[in-house]
């Protein structure tokens, strides 16, 4: 039974170190380890064993399983390196990669997120109105004389029924302060209407951004404060802001307002970006009547109202020099803003 | 507005003042300067220079090789085409390194071989006007070697944006008053003679009270109409005007030097009284452009007893009465006229000038006898004539300013504490206000524009500059409105769709007539539903877009001629209709419209290309709503096929449907084009987000496959249908895992189709036994095979 077994243990070590892949190696451990393999069968073989002879015969058994065992899980790691070497090798990470569609948002909708998240962290509202509107709203509320030039159907598209497209976001000043009571505070994204032809630097439909605060003691130190941490939010925190008197009907004083554009390689220059100014007198006694009650009480409630052209934000902001990009669409403009 | 810097200078000493200060002092007063031009000869380098010889080119007919004495001690050397000149002339002569106008350099250069060290200059080569051709003869003494600008005078033109709000501005002396008060200087004295006024009832009817409170006339005799003198032409050139005669030139020069527009009549041509009316409805007027209108009695005309229009009342001249060289005799108009009735006409004749510009913006009532005098005065000097020195006036100036309160503590309110309430009132009185005994402040007649209280702080403001205020941030509290939950919805929609590889779009909200057959909106157009512009720009942009389709088309299209392959675009907007026909209301409505067009995703080494299709749509809108089941229920829609509804848990939020092939050949596609447009509203609320987790299952489940054969026509509705039926509780969930058609019928009819579901079942307390899932999978099946009619392979 020695000889035996020292024979299974010899022809099974080198059947494991002929084994070329696991499942060969997998074939040499079945017919040796295996229910009915030689090794199982001669170990069944210890029960006829003299006592006298058991604990050696036992002894060379458990040798051998173990030499067994240790070439099979040796070689097992060396068949896996060899295969794990060989799946490797064929691998090219050098190769391009797959492609994946990249979609984009629009350059307008990033510059009004940027801007609604300034304003919104710093206590404004989001509020809208329509954009086919009626003079009241679009005119008469906000101080602008009935032979004012902007009201010409040159200027402004009318429809028949005499309503028109909002010239400018502004509407929704008077729409908010109808629906709500001080402190007002909130901003308006939304479209406006001139009747510009289409060229570089004009679109017919665009887009504004417009903000409201009305309250008590709301001051010229509110209107500046915040509109100066708002444009160094959305420009870099060095940049300088300045305010240029100038006259709008609905706000007085009235201002523009300009930041110093910093280009590589370009002098700085003053840029127009927003208007702005204090609510003027004359467009709360409007709500009033309107609302019929006295809920913005020239007496007692002041406010500041601002407004911004988006477009134009995103061409000072990207550099683009035809605003007609921004409406055509163009995949290779849009990939840009991936 | 143009304003001449010399011209200014006459009014307040701006010496020592740079351009560029120049610039912030009108900025920061309000007024923005659109353009800065300098005129006259800006280099150094451009010197008199006497022409000492010339010869013919060896190499060109018509070049010639001077020899020019440029006072450098040694003659210079340049080849020149001009052929106005003798030997011995002056003229300006640009050495090496001049900049002349447009920017480039003079340099030294050989000309078909012969060596050329400068240029010799016409007139317009310098920024002169334009003279005669060829080079600019200079005086015969000018001495030879200076700067040639030292012998012309230089101006600066500045080209001002004057706000509506403040006409005071748009003359010269009226801008030097602004920048006088500003700088703190003195504003020079102008005198302007005394005026005689005289009723002028015997000459002068005016019927038009209302129209023109105020109206003086001033005739002159003998006066002799011919070219203005130097200086006059000189002025109204440094602001870009081409002068005409003396007669008109000095109306046109006392317009800019006091914003009093004034008008010159021929009195040969005014048949009696000047008769100041409104026109009659219908009557015809030729303006002196020659363009002819028809009036309506809300228009003034300046007319006479044979009741012919003389003129368009400060908007324009006729044709007929105007000063020529034939005139002798003028009668020369001062009036004030009300900005309305000015700006009605003008709009509605498409007539301005630089008259009605002023009229409607509203000129000083108590100007009109100072340009009257300042006028007349002129008009003996340079014209000659003589006057009876009587003003004819008929009406009243009219008193437009009264005296207005300055409220200290809102002005300290509003200023936040910035500004002294002495040094307010200071900056007041700069401005020609003066304090009443009673505490009120008396506005000068040209600054009708401060009326209330706040016009009073916005001047003060102002002046005083709001850099000068502290800047503050104070916030209230406001809640976020349902403006902001459907932004953060839209932002939400947007990157999911972004992320999903499409590309947002802005398109223009006005389409075309045509672009209407493209649209696609959620409920079909009526007819009247379609909301048109009264007055279009363009054919293009005449509807109000009732879907946003036909943008996204539009867009296609372009980037389908940029040959890009994989078209998936989408734009969240406003829609527009007139619901009912055109008799109820108007109404904006927000969608979310998508396009998808060419290959589903982009192709490589690794990625063959795949056409995008209807079910990438589908779960692109899937994906959309996080996931929920998407069906589309079809329902034709005109124009498109496969027009379906898009219903998300049993709710229709909007349609689908394919370009029709015809219109897809139309436009250049080669695949085919899906569209979808979506209720936004109903989208946000479907963004609801994860209210209570479900708690994960604690057992494993175990899941069958059955594949269903039925007709290749039935469409898969019927089966879902069929499992909606079901009420399993074990059943958690199935999905369709494969369809299979043999079109050579040999494994299936060829009109068969074999479609696989694979279900899933699952007890939330124990682990399912084969039993136990084998049962109800059974029952499903057999009530499949009962509702369906099919067979189970």
């Amino acid at each position: 039974m020695k000889e035996q077994i020292a024979a299974i243990q010899t022809e099974a070590l080198e059947q494991i170190s002929a084994a070329g892949d696991e499942r060969s190696l997998e074939d040499a451990r079945v017919a040796v380890l295996g229910k009915k393999g030689t090794m199982t069968l001669v170990s069944a073989g210890i029960k006829d064993v003299p006592k006298e002879d058991k604990a050696a015969v036992g002894q060379l058994l458990n040798a051998a399983r173990t030499a067994i065992t240790t070439a099979l899980e040796e070689k097992q790691i060396e068949l896996r390196e060899i295969a794990d070497r060989k799946a490797l090798a064929g691998i090219d990470v050098t190769l391009p990669a797959r492609s994946l569609s990249v979609g984009a948002l629009h350059p307008l909708t990033q510059i009004r997120d940027q801007a609604i998240g300034i304003l919104r962290r710093m206590g404004f509202a989001l509020a809208d109105g329509p954009e086919i509107e009626d003079e009241f709203h679009c005119f008469d509320a906000l101080n602008t004389p009935t032979d004012h030039p902007a009201r010409n159907e040159k200027d402004t598209f009318y429809f028949d029924s005499g309503k028109l497209l909002r010239t400018h976001t502004s509407s929704v000043q008077i729409r908010t302060m109808e629906a709500q009571v001080p402190p007002v505070r909130i901003i308006a994204p939304g479209s406006a209407y001139r009747r510009d032809e289409i060229d570089a630097t004009h679109l017919s439909v665009f887009n504004q951004l417009e903000g409201l605060y009305i309250g008590e003691d709301v001051s010229l130190p509110d209107l500046k404060g915040t509109l100066e941490y708002f444009l160094r939010e959305l420009f870099g925190t060095t940049t300088e802001v300045r305010f240029r008197p100038h006259f709008f009907p609905f706000t007085e004083p009235s201002f523009e307002i300009d930041v110093k554009l910093q280009i590589k390689g370009q002098a700085p220059r003053w840029i127009e970006v927003a208007g702005c100014g204090m609510v003027d007198p004359a467009v709360f006694e409007a709500i009033n009547q309107s609302r019929k009650d006295n809920a913005f009480d020239p007496e007692k409630v002041t406010g500041f109202a601002f407004g911004m052209g988006l477009d134009r934000l995103a061409m000072i902001r990207w550099g683009i020099k035809d605003i007609r990009l921004l409406i055509e669409n163009d995949t290779r403009f849009l990939k840009q803003f991936a | 507005m143009n304003v001449s810097l010399n011209w200014l200078g006459t009014h307040l000493d701006l010496s020592g003042k740079s351009i560029k200060e120049i610039d912030d002092l009108f900025t920061f007063a309000g007024v923005e300067v659109e353009g800065i031009e300098t005129t006259g000869i800006a280099s150094e380098k451009i010197v008199v220079a006497q022409i000492m010889e010339a010869v013919q080119h060896p190499n060109a007919d018509r070049l010639k090789v001077t020899q020019v004495d440029a006072g450098e001690g040694s003659l210079r050397q340049i080849v020149c085409g001009a052929k106005n000149y003798q030997v011995g002339d002056k003229v300006p002569c640009a050495l090496p390194g001049a900049e002349l106008p447009g920017g480039f350099t003079i340099g030294e250069t050989k000309m078909r071989g012969v060596e050329s060290k400068g240029m010799l200059c016409a007139s317009s080569e310098i920024g002169l006007p334009e003279g005669e051709d060829g080079l600019l003869i200079l005086p015969a003494d000018s001495p030879i070697g200076k700067p040639v600008k030292e012998l012309y005078d230089s101006d600066v033109l500045l080209e001002l944006e004057v706000t509506p709000n403040r006409p005071d501005l748009l003359s010269h002396r009226g801008m030097a008053r602004e920048l006088a008060t500003l700088l703190k200087t003195p504003l020079l004295d102008f005198p302007i003679p005394a005026v005689q006024p005289v009723s002028g009832a015997s000459e002068i009817q005016l019927d038009a009270v209302d129209s023109c409170p105020l109206y003086t006339a001033v005739k002159i005799r003998g006066v002799k109409v011919q070219e203005s003198p130097a200086w006059l032409k000189q002025r109204l050139e440094s602001i870009g005007l081409r002068p005409i005669n003396n007669i008109v030139d000095i109306t046109n020069y006392v317009l800019h030097e006091l914003g009093q527009p004034l008008h010159a009549f021929d009195a040969a041509k005014v048949s009696g009284k000047i008769v100041i009316r409104q026109a009659a409805d219908g009557e015809t007027f030729l303006a002196l452009d020659e363009s002819e209108h028809v009036l309506a009695a809300s228009d003034l005309v300046i007319s006479d007893e044979s009741n012919v229009a003389l003129a368009l009342a400060g908007v324009m001249g006729g044709a007929e009465s105007g000063v020529t060289e034939s005139t002798t005799e003028i009668l020369l108009e001062s009036a004030y006229f009300t900005p309305q009735g000015i700006r009605r006409t003008s709009r509605k004749t498409a007539l301005s000038s630089d008259s009605s510009y002023r009229f409607e913006r509203g000129v000083d009532p108590q100007g009109v006898f100072a340009a009257s005098a300042l006028a007349a005065k002129l008009i003996l000097e340079i014209a000659g004539g003589e006057t009876d020195g009587k003003t004819w006036v008929t009406g009243e100036a009219p008193v437009l300013t009264r005296p207005v309160a300055l409220d200290a503590k809102k002005l300290d309110q509003l200023m936040g504490g910035s500004i002294a309430l002495t040094d307010a009132e200071e900056i007041l009185t700069r401005l020609g206000l003066s304090k009443q005994s009673d505490g009120l402040w008396n506005v000068p007649s040209f600054r009708a524009d401060l009326q209330r209280h706040i016009d009073l702080v916005e001047e003060i403001a102002r002046v005083h500059g709001l850099e000068k205020v502290p800047s503050r941030f104070l916030g209230a509290f406001v809640p976020a409105s349902a403006v902001d939950a459907a932004y953060d919805a839209d932002m939400i929609l947007r990157r999911r769709l972004a992320a999903l590889g499409f590309f947002e779009c802005q398109t223009i909200k006005l389409i075309s007539d045509a672009q209407v057959a493209d649209v696609l909106p959620l409920r079909p157009l009526q007819d009247g539903d379609v909301i048109r512009v009264k007055l279009p720009l363009s054919e293009d942009h005449a509807v109000m877009r009732p879907s946003i389709i036909p943008g996204l088309i539009a867009s296609a299209e372009r980037n389908v001629r940029q040959q890009v392959k994989s078209l998936k675009f989408f734009e969240l907007g406003r829609v527009f209709r007139n619901a009912g026909g055109g008799k109820a209301k108007d109404q904006e409505s927000e969608t979310l419209a998508l396009l998808l067009s060419g290959s589903a995703s982009p192709t490589g080494w690794a990625q063959k290309d795949r056409t995008a299709d209807l079910y990438d749509l589908k779960a692109a809108i899937s994906a959309l709503v996080g996931g929920r089941q998407v069906r589309f229920t079809p329902k034709d829609r005109a124009g498109f096929v496969l027009g379906s509804e898009i219903k998300v848990d049993d709710q229709t939020v909007g349609v689908f449907a394919r370009l029709s092939p015809s219109r897809e050949r139309e436009l250049d596609f080669n695949t085919p084009v899906y569209v979808a447009e979506l209720d936004l509203g109903k989208l946000r609320k479907l963004l609801t987000g994860v209210n209570h987790v479900t708690d994960l299952p604690q057992f494993p489940g175990s899941s069958r496959d059955a594949s269903i054969e039925l007709p290749a026509s039935t469409a898969n509705s019927v089966i879902e249908a069929a499992l909606a039926k079901v009420n399993e509780p074990l059943l958690t969930g199935f999905e369709c895992i494969d369809i299979f058609t043999d079109p050579s019928g040999e494994k299936l009819g060829a009109d068969r189709k074999s479609v696989t579901y694979r279900f899933f079942y699952r007890a939330s307390d124990r682990t399912l036994t084969t039993p136990e899932v084998d049962a109800p999978h059974q029952k499903i099946l057999g009530a499949l095979a009962k509702d369906l009619g099919v067979s189970f392979r």
